[in-house]
């Protein structure tokens, strides 16, 4: 793992410490957006408050069409919002995207079809305007992390949707981010495929300790890998509850079937549903 | 398997086509020998190489000079079109005139304005400009926004966006623009030394062999100018087959996509205006920097001075009514036949793939042929009447529009070809339940993309062969050194085909809106 940018290795604690002092994360202050189109009018969110202290693993679930995405967006700068404030890192997403303090991966992992796996990890370089020459250990060690040791120079159309997915996991790595977004990366791979990578993501975020927000649908993978699950329910977006994770890192498949895990799920689901 | 099995089919039946060549060349079957054996055509061809060598390197080099410059304009234009959508609308009028224009009426023009290989180049250029631009608007328009937003997340903006993702993704699109576009520079080089009385060049021998009318050597340079525009298409078509791995098809979407804006009432009405008057700036401004004298080189108002004002003028417009009246029928009835031909068959097709495999070829083989070298070869299949002008208009809007019409027909599902036929349908319901409305768009679609080439065919015999309308209007005005007649017949047919365009796009629309359908792009 040497060849991991040094960020990667601090100790977690460390990093927490640090964190607390300068209060930073994800934070989402009573934000509002309505999607105007031709006549129609779609309230995405309505004073949506969502908190990530720094080093924290948030999972964001909720049916779909609550405006998880969105949220996720507005974070990234890609959508423009109504109201409220948002901070990233201490700063507007426009200047925490622009400084290379995020990394982010999709659902589809809307990998470049002409350029190799290397090249692909190496996009948001190009971005930022860094060299990617001088990443070149960064990318080896990444490659390496996800599992696709000798897939280096494949093109994404000769490798699988799990191997693509993990490609764009590398992608979202490759600046080495304080502030890490994933909008259900796992959304397209069947439930044994996706728990393995559950597994696999853990072990990568706890290596870099950076500050995870996930989107899912899915209750398990929220549970398994989150420190909090932030409910939301739709018309219009919102948050309904932030329930705490108590189970210990790392955490092992063997968690999927112990009965606190599932009473945990039941409740979270409970939440979900309205009931 | 399947694809493997139709090819073989399709060169069978190349080969039993030029078997039937022969024997028929051998016997003197057609027109007293108009269609000779292409063994004799070869042997010709062999006495004649020593000619050959000049006139295609003539040929090649003005066709690729002009298909260079007139791409990487058209590429850097479709750029500007995409970042600033505004500009597509204020250029639409140009965009179509250029795809309208029948180059052989534009051909004296240049030879008047410009001199030594000028005019082939840029003849050849125009002919590349509307095909290479608007593939190039097309391919970076269908960018994956998914992409875009991966680079956007990462602070990346509009131009990073054009960078990394939209240039590279439109490649397979420019190309098979490129693929399409390479023939048409062969065309526009030969027409242009038509009229330019130049020594060197496929069109000049093939004007200085005309008088002789030896239909060997006519051949040979036809399927010389054939195989050069074949190989040019082959060439890219390789280049693409290489870069994607997946071909594409032979036809190309000629609408320009309409920008979505966000502009007043006012901004559009502008732009509108802009957009008429610009073809008619473009034409002021290159008459006014080629600095020649007004005498030979007209501007709009020079043409209007000739049309309406001059003493000459009430001549000179009868000599033109004239003209038109003798090309326009022709046109117009050699476009419906070829057109309801290639209708007819396509929908008949439906139900005997075979007819497809054995027109196919031909089709594609008539398509890379350049107009100018078929016109004489049909002149010697059917002389020097009308008949010449409506076979070559039929033929170049049948192949066309079939190609098109079966490519449409093919996208309707299987399945729902079947569905009436599951309920006991006749094959006449079947046609008219399914494969007619399947097949109209793209009928529509056809006959706006092939009427620049009906009149371009019509005008190119009557300037060879028939001595009539406007081709030959054009090529007596040569003669006489009428300046204002060559503008004047070059703008009047220029405004024809746009014209002619747009009423066709008015009545698809208002059809297909009336039938519920969608238009094809
Ligand atoms: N670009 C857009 N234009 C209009 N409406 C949108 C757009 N994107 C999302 N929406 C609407 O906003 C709501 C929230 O969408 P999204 O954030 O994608 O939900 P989720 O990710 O939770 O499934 C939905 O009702 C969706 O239809
Ligand atoms: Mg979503």
């Amino acid at each position: 793992m040497g060849a991991l940018p040094s960020r990667f290795l601090q100790p977690i604690t460390n990093r927490s410490a640090r964190a607390a002092a300068r209060g930073e994360g994800i934070s989402l202050t009573g934000v509002s957006k309505t999607y105007r189109g031709r006549g129609t009018e779609v309230e995405a969110l309505r004073d949506l408050n969502l908190d990530c202290p720094e080093g924290s693993f948030t999972a964001l679930i909720g049916p779909s069409g609550c405006g998880k995405s969105t949220a996720l967006r507005i974070s990234l700068g890609l959508e423009s919002h109504d109201g409220g404030t948002v901070r990233v890192a201490g700063k507007t997403p426009a200047e925490a995207t622009r400084s290379g303090l995020t990394g982010v991966a999709f659902q589809d992992a809307a990998l470049l079809p002409w350029r190799s796996v290397r090249k692909n990890i190496a996009l948001p370089l190009e971005v930022l305007r860094r060299d990617p020459r001088a990443h070149e250990e960064q990318i080896a060690g990444l490659i390496r992390l996800v599992g696709l040791d000798g897939y280096e120079n494949a093109l994404p159309g000769e490798l699988s949707g799990g191997m693509r997915q993990r490609v764009a996991i590398a992608r979202s790595l490759i600046t080495a981010p304080q502030v890490l977004f994933l909008d259900e990366p796992f959304g397209a791979l069947d439930q044994i495929r996706r728990r393995s990578m559950n597994v696999e993501l853990q072990r990568i975020w706890l290596e870099t300790g950076s500050t995870a927000l996930l989107v899912t649908h899915g209750i398990d993978e929220a549970v398994f890998l989150a420190d909090r699950v932030v409910v939301m329910h739709a018309n219009p977006g919102r948050v309904v509850a932030v329930i705490d994770v108590p189970f210990e890192r790392p955490r092992t498949p063997d968690l999927f079937s112990m009965p606190e895990f599932h009473r945990l799920a039941d409740h979270i689901a409970e939440v979900l549903h309205g009931t | 398997m399947a694809h493997e099995a139709s090819r073989a089919g399709m060169i069978r039946n190349v080969v039993v086509i030029v078997a039937l060549w022969e024997i028929i060349g051998r016997l003197g079957l057609v027109a007293g020998g108009a269609l000779p054996a292409p063994s004799g055509i070869l042997l010709q061809l062999w006495a004649d190489r020593a000619d050959y060598p000049q006139h295609v390197l003539a040929t090649v080099s003005g066709s690729g000079l002009g298909f260079l410059i007139g791409n990487v304009v058209a590429v850097l234009a479709g750029l500007i079109f995409v970042l600033m959508p505004a500009t597509l609308r204020l250029l639409r009028g140009v965009n179509i005139a250029i795809f309208a224009l029948p180059p052989i009426a534009i051909a004296p023009i240049l030879n008047l304005t410009l001199s030594g290989m000028a005019p082939r180049v840029t003849l050849a250029a125009l002919g590349v400009y509307f095909v290479t631009m608007s593939a190039t608007v097309i391919g970076l328009s269908q960018y994956d926004t998914r992409s875009g937003d991966v680079v956007r997340a990462y602070g990346g903006g509009n131009w990073m966006v054009m960078r990394l993702v939209r240039l590279r993704g439109a490649v397979p699109d420019v190309l098979s623009g490129l693929r399409i576009a390479a023939p048409n520079a062969v065309l526009g080089a030969i027409l242009a030394e038509f009229g330019g009385g130049g020594r060197w060049g496929l069109g000049s021998y093939l004007l200085g062999s005309l008088g002789r009318g030896d239909p060997f050597r006519l051949w040979g340079i036809g399927l010389v100018a054939t195989v050069i525009a074949g190989l040019s298409y082959a060439v890219f078509a390789i280049i693409s087959e290489r870069v994607l791995g997946t071909t594409r098809s032979v036809t190309l979407n000629t609408a320009i996509p309409a920008p979505a804006s966000a502009l007043s009432p006012i901004g559009r009405l502008a732009l509108a205006c802009g957009a008429v008057l610009l073809p008619f700036v473009a034409w002021w401004a290159f008459v006014t920097f080629t600095g020649v004298p007004d005498m030979i080189a007209k501007t709009p108002l020079g043409v209007i001075d000739y049309l309406f004002v001059g003493d000459q003028s009430a001549i000179a417009r009868q000599k033109l009514i004239a003209a038109l009246a003798e090309t326009l029928p022709v046109a117009f009835v050699g476009m419906v036949c070829g057109l309801g031909f290639a209708f007819l068959l396509a929908v008949l097709a439906q139900m005997s793939p075979a007819v497809i495999r054995a027109v196919m070829p031909i089709a594609l083989f008539t398509q890379t042929m350049p107009l100018v070298a078929l016109t004489p070869l049909l002149v010697l299949l059917v002389g020097r009447g009308y008949a010449v002008t409506m076979w070559i208009t039929i033929s170049v809007t049948f192949f066309p529009a079939f190609v098109l019409l079966v490519q449409g027909i093919s996208r309707v599902p299987q399945s729902v070809l079947d569905l009436p036929r599951a309920y006991g349908a006749t094959a006449w319901t079947e046609m008219r339940k399914v494969s007619i409305p399947a097949a109209l768009p793209y009928l529509f679609a056809a006959t706006r993309l092939t009427v620049p080439r009906a009149l371009l065919g019509v005008m190119i015999a009557e300037w060879l062969a028939t001595g009539t309308g406007l081709g030959n209007l054009l090529n007596q005005s040569r003669g006489y050194l009428d300046y204002g007649m060559i503008w004047t017949v070059a703008s009047v047919s220029v405004l024809l085909s746009v014209a002619i365009y747009y009423a066709v796009l008015e009545v698809e629309r208002a059809t297909l809106k009336r039938l519920g359908m969608q238009m094809v792009e």
